[in-house]
């Protein structure tokens, strides 16, 4: 997995590519949690790139979005491939995180 | 990595206890899915599973000790697809191994739901002395 740290017209996207697993997820938790730790929102996460993601990628969010929830801060995430999504939804984690088509959607709202 | 040994239909596959090996393990699903017929979609369905029923390994039976052995077996039998996950860690408790409520979000809990999504058996083989043997087999044509 590689992530790349992007600047959008101020907002900060996580650039995320390849796999996703319990291998690779610690080192997307200690990003993810230096973001949270500094209070950013919204903060982006752009799937475009993503190959695979498994239950212990899947926890990496659901408990950096509760940590962001603590200071009302916004996790968005962008370009979810459809197998990805499908396991979203199964988790029913559809309707817990926000969801964009684009970089430009999930800014807009 | 051990080895690989196969026969008609059949693979074995012996990883170190080490998340690195992961990846390894879901390109050998994905290929002998595919070799034994499942659908493109079924492939990545096992592919997961059996990546978090290795992961639950190294997690709960060996504690995280990355020194281990987790040897999975792959083989089709009268259209059937049946992957065996053997170690020999800490015994589970199959009466106690449940997934969260999907209701109730929280980091964790997601990994059993996900094995028991992609196969219709989902079975530890109780005669095993030491370690465990988890037996996992899904239905090859109708519905994938």
């Amino acid at each position: 997995m590689k992530i790349e740290v992007v600047d959008c017209k101020g907002v900060k996207v996580l650039a995320l590519s390849g796999d996703i697993d319990m291998y690779s997820s610690p080192d997307l938790r200690k990003e993810l949690m230096h973001f949270v730790h500094k209070k950013v929102s919204p903060l982006l996460v752009d799937f475009r790139g993503v190959s695979y993601i498994d239950s212990s990628g899947i926890a990496t969010f659901v408990e950096g979005l509760k940590s962001m929830m603590g200071y009302g801060g916004k996790l968005k995430f962008v370009g979810i491939p459809e197998k990805i999504m499908e396991i979203l939804c199964f988790a029913k984690l559809d309707r817990v995180f926000e969801i964009y088509g684009s970089i430009d959607d999930a800014c807009r709202n | 990595m051990e080895c690989i040994a196969a026969m008609k239909d059949s693979a074995v596959i012996s990883i170190p206890s080490d998340p690195k090996y992961l990846s390894v393990i879901r390109s050998v699903v994905a290929a002998m899915g595919g070799i034994c017929g499942l659908g493109d979609s079924a492939v990545e369905d096992v592919k997961l599973a059996v990546d978090e029923a290795c992961a639950n390994v190294i997690r709960h039976a060996y504690r995280g000790d990355t020194g281990q052995k987790i040897v999975v077996k792959f083989r089709v039998i009268a259209k059937r697809f049946e992957v065996v996950i053997e170690d020999n860690g800490v015994k589970a408790q199959p009466h106690l191994i449940a997934g969260r409520d999907l209701d109730d979000v929280r980091p964790g809990g997601l990994g059993i739901h996900l094995i028991k999504r992609a196969f219709d058996v989902f079975q530890f083989d109780e005669r095993k002395r030491k370690g465990n043997r988890l037996r996992l087999v899904r239905r090859i044509g109708g519905g994938q």
